[in-house]
């Protein structure tokens, strides 16, 4: 069976720009979350999000954005994009230099790129508002290819020119693990032999803001105590945005290129709870199932995982039904797996969470150490039973699943090897 | 935004409306549309808007081209040259063209289809369409390019005696080029181991490109056309040359009509090389005549007009 390795990451998120500054926040726990000025109205009840630092995109013109100096951005190129597209774009160049990548290398019939974002709200509702008010002839020509949900990808493969595989995954908070397992696919059959994994979200009032509707976002003021996985006193997720781009690539590519992977990507599995729109399943019946597909596609026992990089998005239902399915799955006197949720620090990045967790898992195994559940002062009774990581560690896990759960209850389970 | 919205409504028959004075919300929501332009662009709209004065369109729509093009690529504008091609020259694609549309849409108050769109092909062709729109006047026909074959079969001149290697040809005028190859036969005496093109030659080569504007370019009456056998050359004017030309030279040639009357045409040319002026001939008259239009066959509609509507051509109704 082909085998498929990380061997690049792109980083612009709530914790960090880049891979360092990424690194330290995961082994200092420290979070990346603010008092966000957009929530400070009276009829907001939440008030915390996971900033996105370095930029500006608040306007809907892209050529008022901000972004650090070492990036620079063609008119051309920013009129299409929406703000996680900036952010993508940036994490892409990260990703590819990471990698150590050449033109040859990104543009060619063998190498493709998935995406995965919930589109731009943001936009959309920027470009509605003024086809209402000054009627369609009047409206931006791209309208509709800076915001849908298949803006990242339009605006990659034409900007970074890809000529391989190329599509968006839309399965809400599980996409961009989606993204990961059928990218992983596309190598191992043979048809690719490096993909571009790209979430992102615009995290921004417009993304977050709706969630509050669903009650599911954590009206905490406290930065500090807002996101807080499998804690007696979690009370909803705190909405975050920005990209992760992971560069996956075929043996053959790794040894023909003479670079050093990060991680193998071991296999993967997926399963639904046919269940509820948006409620997880009680039991995690889904989630239970695609770690176990998960096990078994890439022959492993289950006392073979040493970390689980879980979804846990600190919502009172989520965590437990996650917590319910670990147990299930791993069901030995002693459950070994350490298992941490680092949307403590980062927030839940919605479509950008799968690619988000499962670059900080390979940084992690690189890097020699195990992220630590940040902001547990007391477990939740029906979060007990599972060796949670309140500290980071400085030993790297050699096997990690990395699991993702959207709404419509898809589930997926990725795992990855220390190489 | 809603500022914009009133306004944009409340003019929406007319190319121009004077019918309400320019307020200062007018003019915010002009400054906020036109904030990444030059002063100067904003202040022609201002007057534009204000008087109607379509002098002032040149500056608004130079202003707007040039906001849309790449910094590097604005130098070209400032001699603001009609034949600069809005493709080839100023890299602008035709999303781009529909963001610099929008623009002039917004700020000139007027609309523009996609149709006409499509024929905008040069900065000459832009300026004289919104000055023909906002004056109400028929639009003008589209810049042809046209190649040595097709010059070679049009004109009456002929080799070795035509000096036009490629052209473009609007209902405005016309440009070319010409490349003195060093093969003409005349420069072996002009001059004695001195070839230098003729200026003589060259006020031929403006009258030849007269010639292929009053073939390709003017609008003759209907049911006639200008025949090719009957121009003449009768006379020109204000004629200097500023600059020796030599092979290797590559001739820039423009006319433009000034006067049509009947069986005079005259023009106004120019030959540049580079950036530097070679001659100018302030007038060049020719006569001309038209014979009746040879009626082409008469064909079935192209099926693409048809196919712009969803339904099968094949299947489309006729009788019902």
């Amino acid at each position: 069976m082909p085998r498929a390795y990380i061997t690049g990451l792109g980083f612009i998120t709530s914790i960090g720009n880049d891979s360092r500054a990424v690194e330290q926040s995961l082994r200092d726990l420290k979070h990346g979350f603010e008092l966000y000025p957009h929530f400070d109205k009276p009829d907001i009840p939440c008030k915390v999000v996971g900033t996105v630092k370095g930029f500006n995109t608040e306007s809907t013109d892209q050529e008022d954005w901000t972004y650090p100096e070492v990036y620079s951005f063609k008119r051309e190129l920013l009129r299409t994009m929406a703000p996680h597209g900036l952010y993508a774009h940036c994490a892409l160049i990260q990703a590819i230099k990471d990698a150590q990548l050449t033109d040859a290398d990104v543009s060619n019939e063998s190498t493709g790129l998935y995406t995965a974002s919930g589109g731009s709200p943001f936009l959309t509702h920027h470009f509605h508002s003024r086809l209402q008010a000054v009627g369609v002839m009047r409206c931006s020509p791209f309208g509709i290819v800076s915001s849908i949900v298949g803006t990242l990808n339009f605006n990659l493969v034409a900007a970074f020119k890809i000529k391989g595989a190329s599509c968006g995954f839309s399965s809400a908070c599980a996409s961009s693990a989606h993204a990961i397992g059928f990218a992983y696919d596309e190598i191992t059959l043979g048809r690719q032999k490096r993909m571009f994994v790209v979430g992102a979200e615009d995290g921004n009032k417009d993304a977050i803001l709706p969630f509050a509707g669903m009650r599911t976002l954590s009206l905490q003021t406290d930065p500090s105590l807002a996101s807080r996985p499998f804690d007696a006193a979690r009370d909803g997720f705190v909405g975050t945005g920005g990209s992760t781009v992971l560069v996956i690539e075929s043996e053959d590519e790794v040894m023909r290129r003479g670079v050093t992977p990060y991680c193998e990507v071991l296999g993967w599995g997926q399963a639904s709870d046919g269940y509820n729109v948006a409620i997880s399943h009680p039991e995690g019946a889904g989630l239970e199932k695609a770690m176990r597909n998960a096990l078994q596609a890439t022959q492993l026992s289950s006392d073979a995982v040493d970390y689980i990089n879980a979804h846990a998005t600190s919502t009172l239902i989520g965590d437990v039904s996650e917590v319910k399915a670990i147990k299930a799955v791993f069901n030995q006197p002693n459950i070994k797996p350490l298992v941490s949720s680092t949307k403590a620090l980062t927030g839940h990045g919605l479509s950008l969470a799968g690619a988000m967790e499962s670059a900080f898992s390979a940084l992690a195994i690189q890097k020699g150490f195990t992220p630590g559940s940040a902001h547990i002062s007391k477990v939740d009774p029906a979060c007990e039973g599972i060796a949670l990581l309140k500290k980071t560690e400085n030993t790297a896990p050699t096997i990690v699943m990395k699991n993702a759960s959207g709404f419509g209850g898809a589930n997926v389970s990725l795992l990855f090897k220390k190489v | 935004m809603s500022d914009l919205a009133q306004t944009s409504q409340a003019t929406k028959a007319p190319f121009i409306s004077l019918a309400k004075p320019f307020s200062p919300e007018d003019e915010v929501a002009l400054r906020e549309a036109l904030k990444r332009c030059s002063p100067s662009t904003f202040e022609a709209a201002v007057q534009f808007r204000k008087t109607g004065n379509p002098e002032h369109l040149p500056a608004v729509v130079i202003g707007v081209v040039e906001r849309y093009v790449e910094p590097e690529l604005r130098i070209k504008l400032k001699d603001a040259a009609d034949d600069l091609r809005m493709i080839e020259d100023l890299g602008i694609d035709s999303l781009t063209m529909m963001e610099i549309v929008i623009l002039v849409e917004d700020v000139l108050h007027m609309t523009i289809n996609n149709e006409e769109l499509r024929n905008l092909r040069t900065v000459g062709d832009v300026k004289a369409f919104i000055d023909c729109k906002v004056r109400g006047l028929p639009l003008p026909k589209p810049t042809k390019f046209l190649p040595i074959e097709h010059i070679a079969t049009v004109m009456p001149i002929q080799p070795p005696f035509l000096f036009i290697n490629e052209a473009s040809v609007s209902s405005l005028g016309a440009s070319g080029k010409y490349k003195i190859s060093g093969q003409e036969f005349f420069l072996q005496g002009h001059f004695k181991d001195n070839p230098v093109m003729p200026a003589s030659i060259m006020l031929e080569a403006l009258g030849q490109l007269a010639v292929l504007y009053l073939l390709e370019g003017l609008v003759p009456e209907p049911g006639k056309q200008v025949s090719s056998s009957m121009i003449y050359f009768t006379g020109c004017e204000g004629v200097r040359a500023h600059r020796i030309c030599k092979p290797g030279d590559i001739l820039s040639l423009s006319i433009k009509p000034k006067r049509m009357k009947m069986p005079l045409a005259t023009f106004e040319g120019t030959i540049r090389v580079g950036q530097e002026k070679a001659v100018i001939a302030e007038e060049i008259t020719l006569t001309f005549g038209f014979i009746d239009a040879v009626v082409p066959p008469v064909e079935a509609a192209p099926v693409e007009v048809v196919s712009n509507t969803s339904t099968p051509v094949a299947s489309a109704p006729k009788a019902s």
